[in-house]
């Protein structure tokens, strides 16, 4: 008790160099914080956007897809018996917002003088609409059901050949049966998912239309969306046992099991904070250390009366890092409040960060303040302000006795 | 019965290229109850002697015995729960932890025997009363007289019950009405509990209270007297 209290009362003794040292702790903890919290709001972002624009949360293939589709897709289509059953059995999970299907195949566009290889996607409109919710119409209007001949051009594209509002397009493809066949469609509007790369190589057109011209009822795909993207795993094992089950061969995958970009960025980003972490990490301890050094050599006769007094090498090191804790704990406590409100404060200034690499959106600085990030944080902060004291600490406990008391 | 003894204790510094002997050969043993002044000129190995009595220092040869416990033998920790138990320390600076209160700085030493703090607390209080300081226990070290900042010092050296109390010049920087009290006080303490003292000084009207008094020079006793016990004397504040 008396120990804690002499803790205590010497952190208190020297009010500036405590300050200096709750300073310095409170910049690692609120930097640390600050930076977290951005990434995380970045990455979560980055996720929503990939699920929303594209991938959605769960996909279902044809059994084989996944590793065979790319040279032979028309054979790892979804029989649309298969798809009408699939597509009850998955809109009868609560956790399930929506499913639509896709048919993916690549083409050729040509507006008469130029063409340019594209990447289509047949869609149901309406449904597409709800998942979609990332993507941004830049130009024209939404594509509709009723509208079969319509397109949404990506703004790259759109651009790149110089399209209008209502210009027609003549989209060609290999079908599924491996002849080639042309369909007239009509830029309706241009679009952003987000993605540089595919919005200058993207079309969306209405699914029947490209069912039309790829000579087939079949699907590529079915795309799941649900209310919450932490369900994810658990809805992919339901769905897994359920098809197992029935003896459907579909194979599924996860929107982190397709978002390879997503991972890359997580990784590239994730590596560049545990530097900083590092830079923190070392400016802070150097800055206690600094200050915990001083103290012990202002202290030298106090250490050695305490030793001349029974207390063993221990108890001195206990002393200081005692002291170090209590400044640690106030400093990490301090250093979440003010990391709280500077975070609250930057996400509600809404500025705007620059496009990312890779993307063609600007978005708001965001910074998230999770309970996770916080507490990691201020055992950061309380971590290193207690291994920062142990260089000084033993050095106190290593005072030859004699010598110290000199100093008295 | 002996609470200390040192056979053939030498210690040496070095200074420059050469070592200077402090302590030579030296054989002494003080017995329990003995009120022991250690006399000489600065550097004649008075405050040499006390370090290696107080285990805070090695001697390069011979033996220090407290307790007849071989100091040689024992580790750091051990020596440290050794000056814990059996020894007490009063120094001339006083030493006091300023942060603490009076009470606080005499509960010190037992909080490192891990008494229990209302205990400790009851026992500091106890010996500042024993040392005249009842009425100052809350105070802290600048809130007090030099006089009154020795007395919490011998209160926190007699606390934990020592057989022994080594001073290393305790009336040095007091002025000497005062010094004249703390003698009186320490001779009463001597007299009350039987307590060891072992003090280093150059004040010669220490001798009057002594038992027995010591003279050291270039690191040899050249004079041990044994004289009068003492008589008991009324303690006051300064």
């Amino acid at each position: 008790m008396l120990k804690l209290k002499l803790a205590l009362l010497n952190v208190l003794r020297n009010g500036r160099r405590s300050f200096i040292t709750l300073l310095a702790i409170q910049f690692g903890v609120i930097s640390l914080i600050l930076m977290g919290g951005f990434f995380a709001s970045m990455y979560e972002g980055m996720r929503e956007n990939v699920i929303r624009s594209q991938l959605g949360h769960i996909q279902i293939y044809s059994e084989g897809f996944n590793q065979f589709g790319s040279q032979e897709p028309e054979q790892y289509l979804i029989d649309p018996d298969v798809l009408k059953q699939v597509v009850e059995q998955v809109e009868g999970l609560e956790q399930v917002a929506l499913v639509t299907p896709r048919l993916n195949f690549t083409g050729l566009l040509t507006d008469g003088s130029k063409s340019l290889a594209v990447i289509v996607e047949g869609i149901n409109p309406d449904k597409e609409a709800l998942l979609s919710s990332a993507v941004r119409l830049t130009q024209g209007e939404d594509l509709f059901d009723e509208d079969l001949e319509g397109a949404l051009i990506g703004d790259g594209l759109f651009n790149s050949l110089n399209l209008e509002i209502g210009q027609s397009l003549t989209l060609m493809a290999t079908t599924a049966d491996g002849s080639f066949d042309a369909r007239d469609i009509t830029a309706t509007g241009a679009i952003s998912t987000g993605t540089r790369e595919v919005d200058n190589r993207f079309i969306r057109m209405n699914l029947k239309h490209a069912q039309e011209l790829m000579y087939t009822q079949g699907v590529t795909r079915l795309v799941v969306l649900l209310n919450d993207t932490n369900q994810t795993e658990t809805v992919m094992a339901l769905l897994q046992a359920q098809f197992a089950e029935k003896g459907l061969a579909l194979e599924l995958r996860s929107w982190s099991d397709l978002a390879d970009y997503y991972h890359e960025v997580v990784n590239l980003f994730d590596g560049i904070f545990t530097v900083v972490q590092f830079i923190v990490l070392v400016i802070v301890l150097l800055g206690i250390v600094n200050t915990m050094v001083m103290a012990v050599m202002e202290r030298t006769p106090e250490i050695g009366t305490i030793r001349a007094m029974g207390a063993t090498r221990f108890e001195i090191i206990s002393l200081f890092v005692s002291e170090a804790f209590i400044l640690g704990l106030i400093g990490s406590v301090l250093g979440v409040v003010f990391s709280i409100l500077l975070a609250q404060g930057i996400t509600a200034s809404e500025i705007m960060m620059p496009t990312p690499p890779g993307s063609s959106q600007t978005y708001p600085i965001r910074i998230f303040t999770e309970s996770d990030l916080l507490l990691k944080n201020a055992l950061f902060g309380l971590a290193i302000a207690v291994i920062s004291s142990i260089y000084p600490a033993v050095k106190a406990s290593r005072m030859v006795i004699t010598q110290a008391l000199r100093f008295a | 019965m002996s609470v200390v003894k040192l056979q053939q204790v030498s210690r040496a510094f070095p200074v420059g290229n050469k070592p200077i002997v402090a302590l030579d050969k030296l054989d002494l043993t003080l017995e329990k109850g003995e009120f022991v002044v250690l006399r000489g000129a600065s550097g004649s190995g008075k405050s040499t002697l006390l370090n290696l009595i107080g285990a805070m220092d090695d001697p390069d040869g011979g033996e220090v015995y407290i307790h007849d416990q071989a100091l040689s033998t024992l580790s750091d920790r051990q020596k440290s729960k050794l000056r814990s138990r059996y020894i007490g320390f009063i120094f001339q600076s006083f030493n006091l932890i300023p942060v603490l209160t009076a009470l606080e700085n005499v509960q010190y030493p037992l909080s490192l025997q891990k008494v229990p703090n209302a205990q400790a607390k009851a026992r500091a209080a106890e010996a500042l009363e024993q040392v005249g300081l009842a009425d100052f226990i809350h105070r802290r070290p600048n809130q007090l007289s030099g006089g009154q900042m020795q007395r919490v010092a011998i209160a926190r050296a007699i606390v934990t019950k020592p057989d022994i109390i080594l001073a290393d010049e305790p009336t040095a920087n007091l002025d000497s009405e005062t010094s004249t009290q703390i003698m009186d006080l320490l001779g009463e303490l001597n007299v009350q509990t039987g307590l060891t003292f072992l003090f280093a000084t150059h004040h010669d009207f220490v001798l009057s209270r002594a038992s027995r008094v010591l003279e050291l020079k270039d690191g040899k006793i050249i004079k041990d007297d044994k004289l009068r016990g003492l008589t008991s004397v009324k303690t006051k504040a300064s």
